[in-house]
Order: C-alpha cells, then structure tokens, then sequence
C-alpha cells in the first residue's frame, strides 16, 4: 500500500494506493478463480474515524483512492487498513506531512 | 398495528446505536442493496423509497473512458452528509461504494472504478438534514472492464 497524507490548512489531503486484483465475480469465473474484492476501507486521525467507505467488486484493480478531512494537523498519525472478501486485512501508517 | 411498529422502530434504534461509535460496515448492515440487479433496487433496499433532488453532488468523471477498468471518478458535495452511496447502471451489480461520513467530515472522494460499457455514474448524498441529493454523469466506454 502506497500512503501519502498531507495537511492543507484545516484539511489533510490523503492518497492511498492499495495493492489488490479486485476480482469481479465475472472475471474470477473465466480466469478459474475465486472471486475476492476489499469490502471496507477505514481511515483513523488520532484514534478518530475519518473515512469510512464500504466498497464492492467494481473498484478497479489495485484501486486509487483520494479524499479530504478535517481534525488533524502536521506531524499527526494517519492509518488506513482495508479487509477483503476473505478476511485478510492490511493497514499503515504514516506521519501527516 | 400502528403500536407494533412503533416498538419495532425503537429496538431497531437500540440496535444501530453501538455501530454509530465506530466504523460502519454497509456490506453486513444491508446485505440485500450490494446483490441488487437494478439501480432502483439497490437505492430501495440502501435507503428506501426516496425521490433525491437533483442538486448539489457533483460526480466527475471522463467523458469518454478509454479504459473501462480504470475510470476516475470524483464525488464531490458541500452538503453537510451522512453518507454518500455510487451507483452505476451496467455492470451486474448496481452498486459501487458507499461511504459513511463521520461528523463534520467533507465530502470529497476520488477513486477509480470498473464499467462494462458506456454508462450513467450516479451519487446520492444523505444529508444531515434528511434529506437526499443527486448527481449524475454519463459517459462513454470505448473498452469494457469487467471481463478482464
């Protein structure tokens, strides 16, 4: 997972890339394959929810996410982890630039 | 009738109160709106029957998407949200993502999506007020990304 998390004034500016095939149902069936997708995705300032999306098989692969919120500043900790269709999950961490 | 409702409502409310403190899965909490077939469908089963104001959500995207496997999209709104769901209407499933807006937190959010074929791109807000916005944009896919 790519990771970046920049404050803007009163806004941080984050863009995470996430490494996954998001295999649609579809797909998995030609290429023989179990179908797995992340499902959820939670980005956490300060131990504080700030991002919250619930995602479906149609995020492209390795999917590029970009978004905004407020409460944090410089030098702040920012984690955003992902689970999939399995259970497997994955986080990090990153230092508010 | 009217009674049992009622009482049904208020468990239902004691029931969501513990999900509001932490992250919110909108995959376990309303199964039914991920698996729905058409658009209409999988508005009902995420929000109910609501007639959105066409006003307010601006969703981005190419007019033309030369890879239907990568297509950028933005939502962007100034209206104070309780969550914003995407939907688009050609792959098999309508739904796309749905986001859960914490207090206070813009809504503002870029990613990339898969469409089998040209297509309308459509975001709902839910506002604070109760309210529901809508935005849309159609486009064009000169290469499907659902087959892979």
């Amino acid at each position: 997972m790519k990771l970046k998390a920049k404050a803007k004034g009163d806004l941080v500016q984050v863009k995470a890339m996430l490494k996954h095939d998001m295999l649609t149902y579809d797909q998995a069936k030609k290429k023989g394959k179990e179908a797995n997708f992340i499902t959820h995705i939670t980005g956490k300032a300060n131990g504080k929810v700030v991002f919250d999306m619930s995602t479906s098989q149609f995020l492209s692969k390795n999917p590029l996410i970009k978004f905004k919120f407020k409460g944090a500043k410089k030098g702040d900790e920012f984690e955003l982890s992902w689970v999939d269709l399995k259970g497997n999950t994955k986080s990090k961490k990153v230092k508010i630039k | 009738m009217e009674r049992r409702k009622f009482l049904g409502f208020g468990l239902a409310a004691i029931a969501a109160m513990p999900a509001i403190v932490s992250a919110k899965d909108e995959r376990k909490e309303k199964p039914d709106a991920w698996t729905a077939k058409t658009e209409k469908d999988a508005i009902e089963k995420l929000y109910g029957t609501i007639t959105p104001v066409e006003k307010g959500v601006k969703v981005k995207a190419p007019k033309v998407a030369s890879n239907g496997g990568q297509i950028p999209v933005t939502v962007k709104s100034d209206i104070e949200a309780k969550s914003v769901a995407v939907f688009q209407n050609v792959n098999p499933e309508k739904l796309v993502a749905v986001f859960d807006v914490p207090e206070g937190q813009p809504v503002d959010f870029s990613f990339k999506i898969k469409m089998k074929k040209s297509g309308t791109i459509t975001a709902i807000v839910e506002g604070k007020d109760g309210k529901y916005y809508k935005g849309a944009q159609t486009l064009e896919v000169a290469l499907g990304g659902c087959e892979g």
